[in-house]
């Protein structure tokens, strides 16, 4: 059976050395190496391009795990990176997902998960647990990019003056203040190109915003 | 004016005195003169004709004489001392022949020439004094004396006895102050002082009269010019007391209890309206100052003109002052941004220290205890504490400082901690983040600003407004970002906000980002409208 080479990233030695004992007691599992910030593992992976996994941590001096993810990209190199954070928001996770990372761990993570996610990735495979996915899906569903010409809440501004609010009566309605809906409506005629609410009716109309 | 009123009528009185004077004496002289000539023509027709006569003869006995018996010489002779009623007597001596002649002139012819007292008025007369003082012809003021009896020896007689031609004011025999006019009459033996005589008294009772007038004239002239003047000082001194108060209560710096006043003239009139002027310049000033004093310092003032040194120095004060409060008010700004900034700093510290430090730490023992226990039961348990110990950090770090912040901003830091607060009190709370997604402008320290302010305000809310619904917008356009808090609570009065609720934290943080805020309240909707610049 071939041994899963590792390399470990993280700016705490005790960390280190306590996620590296523990890893030793898995044979399958070598731990290769332990740098202390990005700087030292891209070094370290351009010199050894064997390596299997890194578990990288995020928070690091010098360089932090987000650029160290983007630096292994260029890398000519088969290693694929565990991120094993402290932090357990959504947006991190989501951040790391969509910047190549394999899996996404919790620093309390029990030893059998993570034996179980370094065996995984190892294997190609990529892998979130349904608690890490849970967090990235509430964010992503929160903070989805429109493709629209009007963000979500012109559109609504839009809407509701072709319904004939008055500004204060929008604002009210959108829990904002009179000059937020200002500005909406006159970045909403500057991004249609007209000049007055006659016009950006009937250009709305046209675009079928409104209908 | 009153001195000049009796200089003229002075020199108007002497100059009438002297005049009238002047005209009497020779009105006088002439009478005199004439009386003189009508005499001496009267003795002399009589010697004429004593002369050329020779049969008068006349003795002793025809005459009422009592002739020294010594021999006469031929001539002419003041006999009165021979007359026997020592009445005047002229008497003409013949003794060419041997014989001896005499005749008398009648004492009646002389009286008539004498007593025509045509030009002499009440108290004038003309009489003859002989060689011993001694009246010759009738007083008119003792009728019944005889003449000889009265002592003439006044200046004038005696002058005249000397040969003296003359007139003047001198004391008469009556002892009476007169205004006379003397000459000698010397014909042969015959010497005589012939007088004209007025009274002074009656001389001067024109000028008296006329120097009643004049005093009466110099009264009228007084009370007149007292009243001019009184009327003067009525409508010039007055009006001039009057602003001179106005001028010292003004110099005591009270510029407002000066009262209107009658103006007559125009002269005062405008000194009025200069004072007028002045008043009004120095209570614009004033109130400049007041207003600078109570450092209203955005009151204008206009110089009233290029000399108005006071307006100037004023303005120049006001300036300085603006620019003391400028500097004043920045440094302010200041010290509490970098007090407030020092405090996050710290914050964040702790926090990453609990986060980074402590986090990492417990996981580490984690390690060592899956490491080292063998009892799965008590390193299921002891790594269960671990993490509720890491869970706790966690949250502790968040609520000091979210590192969310710093890696994905005030946006995300804004959703999770209201997502906790929902999951904490299940009060329904919506926070809209309507910031740029890329390319954001709001600084590291507004992000921090906005978020400490968002926490106060949902805590606000939370401890006193028993709300249900809070609504959070963030949105940020090309310069300004706007925060809008909306809650359904029990709002609260803007006058008496309470020190511990916040408020004062939310308005000093919005200060320091150079901002503004508009807070509005009322039971069911409560409003803060926050504007900071990018």
């Amino acid at each position: 059976m071939k041994t899963i080479k590792l390399v470990i990233a993280d700016d705490h030695e005790l960390f280190r050395n306590g996620l590296k004992e523990l890893l030793k007691r898995h044979e399958d599992i070598e731990v290769v190496q332990c740098v202390s910030d990005g700087e030292e593992l891209i070094k370290f992976v351009k010199t050894h391009p064997d390596i299997d996994i890194v578990l990288l941590d995020i928070t690091m001096p010098n360089m932090d795990g987000f650029e160290a993810l983007n630096k292994l990209k260029s890398v000519n190199t088969n290693v694929k990176p565990i991120i094993i954070s402290m932090h357990d928001d959504g947006n991190y996770i989501a951040k790391c997902a969509k910047m190549g990372a394999f899996s996404y761990l919790l620093k309390n993570t029990d030893q059998e998960e993570l034996v179980k996610v370094v065996r995984i990735v190892s294997e190609d495979k990529k892998y979130f647990s349904p608690n890490i996915s849970e967090k990235m899906i509430d964010y992503m569903s929160e903070n989805t990019v429109s493709e629209d010409i009007l963000s979500k809440k012109e559109a609504e501004v839009l809407l509701l003056i072709s319904k004939g609010n008055t500004t204060k009566e929008i604002a009210a309605e959108l829990y904002v203040s009179s000059r937020t809906i200002e500005t909406h409506r006159a970045n909403i005629l500057k991004k249609l190109n007209v000049k007055n609410t006659a016009e950006l009716i009937i250009k709305a109309v046209k675009m079928k915003l409104i209908s | 004016m009153f001195l000049v009123a009796i200089v003229l009528s002075i020199t108007f009185y002497n100059q009438f005195s002297e005049v009238l004077t002047n005209r009497i004496l020779q009105q006088l002289n002439s009478i005199k003169t004439l009386k003189r000539l009508q005499v001496e023509k009267l003795i002399k027709a009589e010697w004429q004709s004593f002369r050329s006569s020779s049969d008068d003869m006349f003795h002793d006995d025809s005459l009422q004489l009592s002739l020294p018996n010594k021999v006469l010489e031929t001539g002419i002779y003041d006999f009165t001392k021979y007359d026997l009623n020592r009445e005047f007597t002229i008497g003409l001596v013949d003794a060419s022949d041997g014989d001896c002649r005499v005749r008398t002139i009648p004492y009646k012819k002389i009286m008539n020439i004498l007593l025509e007292r045509t030009g002499m008025g009440e108290t004038g007369e003309s009489y003859l004094v002989g060689e011993d003082y001694r009246m010759r012809t009738q007083s008119r003021f003792f009728k019944d004396s005889t003449p000889h009896n009265i002592v003439v020896k006044t200046v004038g007689v005696t002058n005249a006895l000397n040969n003296k031609l003359g007139k003047g004011l001198y004391k008469d025999y009556r002892n009476i102050d007169v205004y006379g006019v003397y000459g000698l009459i010397a014909v042969e033996n015959l010497k005589l002082v012939i007088l004209s005589e007025i009274d002074k008294d009656e001389v001067e009772a024109p000028l008296k009269s006329l120097k009643k007038r004049l005093f009466v004239l110099m009264f009228l002239v007084i009370v007149i010019v007292i009243l001019i003047s009184l009327f003067l000082t009525r409508i010039i001194i007055k009006p001039i007391l009057n602003m001179k108060n106005s001028l010292k209560e003004m110099a005591g710096g009270n510029y407002n209890e000066i009262s209107k006043f009658a103006k007559n003239s125009n002269e005062i009139n405008e000194m009025f309206e200069a004072l007028a002027d002045l008043k009004k310049s120095l209570q614009g000033a004033v109130n400049f100052s007041k207003e600078i004093g109570s450092m209203n310092l955005n009151t204008q003032y206009t110089p009233k003109s290029k000399k108005d040194v006071l307006g100037k120095s004023l303005l120049k004060m006001r300036d300085k002052l603006l620019e003391f409060r400028n500097n004043e008010h920045i440094s302010r700004i200041n010290n509490k941004r970098q007090l407030v900034e020092g405090l996050e700093n710290e914050r964040q510290r702790l926090s990453r220290e609990l986060h980074d430090g402590l986090g990492p730490l417990l996981t580490s023992l984690k390690f060592y205890i899956d490491n080292h226990v063998d009892d799965k039961d008590l390193r299921l348990e002891m790594g269960k504490i671990i993490d509720n110990t890491i869970s706790e950090i966690r949250i502790m770090s968040n609520a000091l400082s979210p590192s969310i912040m710093d890696d994905f901003g005030v946006g995300a830091a804004l959703t999770n901690f209201t997502r906790d607060i929902k999951k904490a009190s299940g009060i329904s709370i919506i926070f809209e983040d309507l910031l740029k997604p890329a390319n954001s402008n709001i600084t590291k320290n507004q992000e921090i600003h906005i978020f400490r302010i968002t926490q106060e305000l949902v805590n606000n809310t939370l401890k006193h407004a028993k709300a249900k619904n809070i609504r959070i917008t963030l949105s940020e356009f090309d310069d300004f970002v706007s925060l809008f808090y909306f809650d359904d609570g029990l709002g609260f009065n803007e006058d008496h906000v309470s020190l511990g609720s916040g408020i004062i934290n939310i308005k000093e943080r919005v200060e320091i980002c150079n901002g503004k805020i508009q807070m509005q309240s009322k039971p069911g909707s409560t409003t803060f409208d926050i504007e900071l610049p990018i």
